[in-house]
């Protein structure tokens, strides 16, 4: 019992740094040009590369885009930052998982991709930890699956995923493990950037504004947890706007005069 | 008293002034109405109105398939449900899948595969369910032209999207895209469709009579308008952001 109380007191708090990359839609070099699958975004391919989202044709004369989203030019690679998408995971990923099936071996988890997730009980202790006292009995959730319970949310680090086999997941980590209170939605996995913003700005303003707690993850699922149900309706709202409106320009700016007008509207303080 | 409809075909198939039935030319198309995103809880979907056709379509996927014998485990596999509603044609359609719907469900698979990476989720499946709400005549390119638009909604990658179009020979006259009507009463029919990134048929099916000089010159009365079609297609595509960023006067940087 004591080891779960630990977990309730870490608070989880998103560090953009480790956790993400820059915000891609807001950058100098992404356009607002929308391309759609097939459509010819240079015929210069002596001076440029096909990036992510792009491919050559046939004969290497044109590249295209594979994805409907913005284009964007990178030094010599050409990119399409895509606005509609699936989640595939990889390794590292920070994810919220939900537990929909238990065996006496394995942990069956939702992880919004087109793969189930497995939790095996070894991934869920931490390796090496020392037994309470000298010759005290060995840690219990080590080798059964009664840790957790079927409908449970976890926030979870991938351990392992490819395109072949069931990505692995692990529960043991900083940030890692059962969350018991707050809610959790879902957006457009792509979106996700936009929602932490360039260097994490748009969630720190999120959080000032509306006194809550997010943790948002790669997988299109954010936790949050507000002061009270109105700040977290607010909050849910603000996320839902900034989904909408995620390939427009000037989008954190806008959200925070957004959040502060609700706010006199809706009487809060 | 039951009222007795019995099928009978006007003897002619353009009216005095030389034109169709519906008021066209010969080489004109009906009205179309394309719109993206319709289906909320769907991975990916569209909605087109094309003449008197009204047809939805969902996609799903990449995602498990059942039953699971038919995965593949190098490739991904795409399956597509075609279905007519019951209300769709003028006798009520049953409502069991039957010979026609397999088979075009099968032509639209196949003509969509070509624009996929399948190779890249094994063991997973796409699925479009196309459902027609009312029927008249060339639902078949219809309804690849909107599973086109549903996949490209869904996000999925794809080298290009896809164009159909019926071109046949009604009364000894080549016509672009035939109504119901035209298609029972006239001679010949083929709906063809064309992959746009390396600008090859994706689907052809043919029948009727006709001649080689008059079928190479129905193909170049396709192209032409499936250009019309695609142009259509790729604005449908785009209104949907296009109308949020002009609302907040985002659609320029700088």
């Amino acid at each position: 019992m004591e080891d779960e109380k630990e977990e309730i007191n870490e608070n989880p708090t998103t560090d953009a740094s480790d956790d993400v990359d820059v915000d891609e839609f807001e950058d100098e070099e992404t356009s607002r040009n929308l391309v759609v699958p097939g459509e010819i975004l240079t015929e210069d391919t002596k001076n440029f590369l096909p990036g992510r989202g792009t491919i050559f044709n046939k004969d290497r004369t044109k590249i295209i885009s594979l994805n409907i989203g913005l284009k964007q030019v990178r030094r010599n690679y050409i990119n399409v930052i895509p606005l509609r998408g699936f989640y595939t995971p990889r390794p590292g990923d920070k994810i919220i998982a939900l537990v929909t099936d238990k065996n006496p071996v394995k942990y069956i988890c939702d992880i919004n991709s087109k793969d189930k997730g497995i939790l095996k009980p070894k991934n869920t202790v931490a390796r090496g930890k020392p037994r309470r006292y000298r010759g005290g009995p060995p840690d219990r959730h080590d080798n059964n699956t009664d840790k957790y319970k079927i409908g449970d949310i976890l926030i979870v680090k991938v351990l392992s995923a490819d395109r072949l086999n069931k990505p692995e997941l692990t529960t043991v980590g900083k940030y890692l493990g059962k969350r018991r209170d707050g809610l959790v939605i879902t957006i457009d996995t792509p979106k996700i950037p936009r929602v932490i913003g360039r260097a994490g700005s748009m969630i720190k303003m999120l959080k000032n504004l509306t006194k809550s707690n997010i943790f948002v993850t790669q997988n299109g699922r954010i936790w949050l947890k507000g002061e009270d149900i109105a700040h977290e309706r607010l909050l849910i709202d603000a996320i839902r706007k900034i989904e909408k409106e995620a390939h427009t320009v000037g989008l954190t700016d806008r959200m925070s005069i957004y959040i502060e007008n609700e706010k006199k509207i809706r009487g809060m303080n | 008293m039951p009222l007795v409809i019995k099928d009978e075909y006007p003897e002619k198939l353009f009216r005095d002034d030389g034109k169709r039935l519906d008021g066209r030319e010969k080489d004109e198309l009906r009205p179309i109405k394309m719109e993206v995103g319709v289906l909320p809880n769907a991975d990916g979907s569209a909605y087109l109105e094309w003449g008197n056709n009204k047809i939805y379509a969902a996609v799903y996927g990449p995602r498990e398939v059942h039953p699971h014998h038919l995965s593949k485990p190098d490739r991904g596999i795409l399956r597509v449900f075609y279905r007519m509603a019951t209300f769709s044609v003028f006798e009520r359609k049953r409502p069991a899948p039957g010979r026609r719907e397999k088979e075009i469900s099968m032509i639209i698979s196949d003509c969509l595969k070509p624009v996929l990476f399948l190779e890249l989720y094994p063991g997973t499946a796409f699925e479009i369910y196309i459902n027609v709400l009312d029927a008249d005549g060339g639902t078949r390119c219809a309804c690849t032209t909107v599973a086109a638009l549903a996949l490209a909604d869904a996000g999925i990658p794809m080298r290009s999207l896809v164009t159909a179009v019926a071109v046949g020979k009604i009364d000894g006259e080549l016509v672009t895209d035939l109504s119901g009507i035209e298609d029972k009463a006239g001679e010949a029919d083929l709906p063809c469709a064309i992959t746009w990134f390396n600008e090859e048929l994706s689907l052809l099916q043919f029948d009727g009579n006709t001649n080689l000089e008059e079928f190479s010159k129905s193909l170049s009365l396709a192209k032409d308008a499936m250009h019309k079609i695609y142009e259509i297609q790729l604005d449908a595509l785009k209104k949907k952001y296009i109308e949020i960023q002009e609302e907040f006067n985002g659609g320029e940087k700088n």
